[in-house]
């Protein structure tokens, strides 16, 4: 059973966007199927080039980067979030498949999680 | 009567600066009295200040931290601050205090410190995993 992880939140503002990406990485790493929602302001997240030095931070960009590789299934994106945000097909990681309806994306799931 | 289900309960808001350990408190509360197993008690992010010995309110108010400890105990369940999050924030049992060469330790009885294996074994085996946040 695939558990689904849904960042709504913008990165860099909180600790649990890192934190619910930590929680994937462990399920993946215990062989449990896993994958990951950005929605509203998450789809941030997504974004490339992104340089967190100036505010002391590391780029979340890396992290999400290895997701495939630890063996994340999925990675989706709510399709009207990354049109508000204007994050196109060419500002986007590579491999994120839009979704047109969130509620459609969990009816999709059986097993939700949302980070904290 | 039909025999309960078994729960994992994930707290991630911190008390005090959220509703999260109170709210969660009273559902542990309820789970038991309708005859329902409670697997663990899985603290994560801000959620893992619940585990602090050192919490103090005044005397006036409610004991949150404490409160919790004295359920857990009471009712043999096993209370999981996750590794990672516990020590980012400054909760450390004597191990970690020993690994790490620091002046003190803080974890409250009867809470373990362990990864977060313990929260993918709870998705495994229990059949109901609730969350409890600070943000939402």
């Amino acid at each position: 059973m695939t558990t689904l992880i849904v960042i709504d939140q913008a990165p860099y503002g909180s600790w649990s966007g890192r934190e619910a990406l930590d929680m994937v990485f462990s399920l993946a790493a215990f062989d449990q199927p896993a994958a990951l929602l950005f929605i509203g302001a998450g789809v941030n997240w997504l974004r490339k080039s992104q340089d967190a030095g100036g505010i002391g931070q590391k780029t979340v960009e890396k992290n999400l980067a290895a997701a495939p590789v630890f063996g994340v299934e999925q990675i989706l994106a709510e399709q009207s979030a990354c049109e508000r945000f204007r994050l196109g097909e060419g500002d986007r990681l590579n491999g994120v498949e839009l979704i047109p309806s969130v509620r459609d994306a969990l009816d999709r799931f059986e097993r939700i999680v949302f980070a904290g | 009567m039909s025999p309960g289900l078994s729960y994992t309960l994930v707290i991630t808001g911190a008390p005090w600066s959220s509703q999260a350990p109170q709210t969660a408190l009273a559902f542990a509360q309820e789970l038991i009295a309708a005859g329902h197993h409670i697997d663990r008690v899985f603290l994560y992010g801000e959620g893992v200040h619940l585990a602090s010995a050192l919490s103090t309110p005044p005397s006036d108010e409610p004991d949150w931290p404490g409160q919790w400890a004295d359920f857990l105990a009471d009712n043999q369940t096993p209370g999981v601050a996750c590794i990672a999050s516990a020590l980012r924030r400054g909760i450390v049992d004597q191990g970690e205090q020993a690994r790490y060469e620091l002046s003190a330790n803080n974890l409250r009885q009867p809470y373990q410190i362990a990864g977060l294996g313990e929260w993918v074994e709870g998705n495994l085996k229990s059949d109901r995993v609730i969350y409890f946040h600070g943000s939402h």
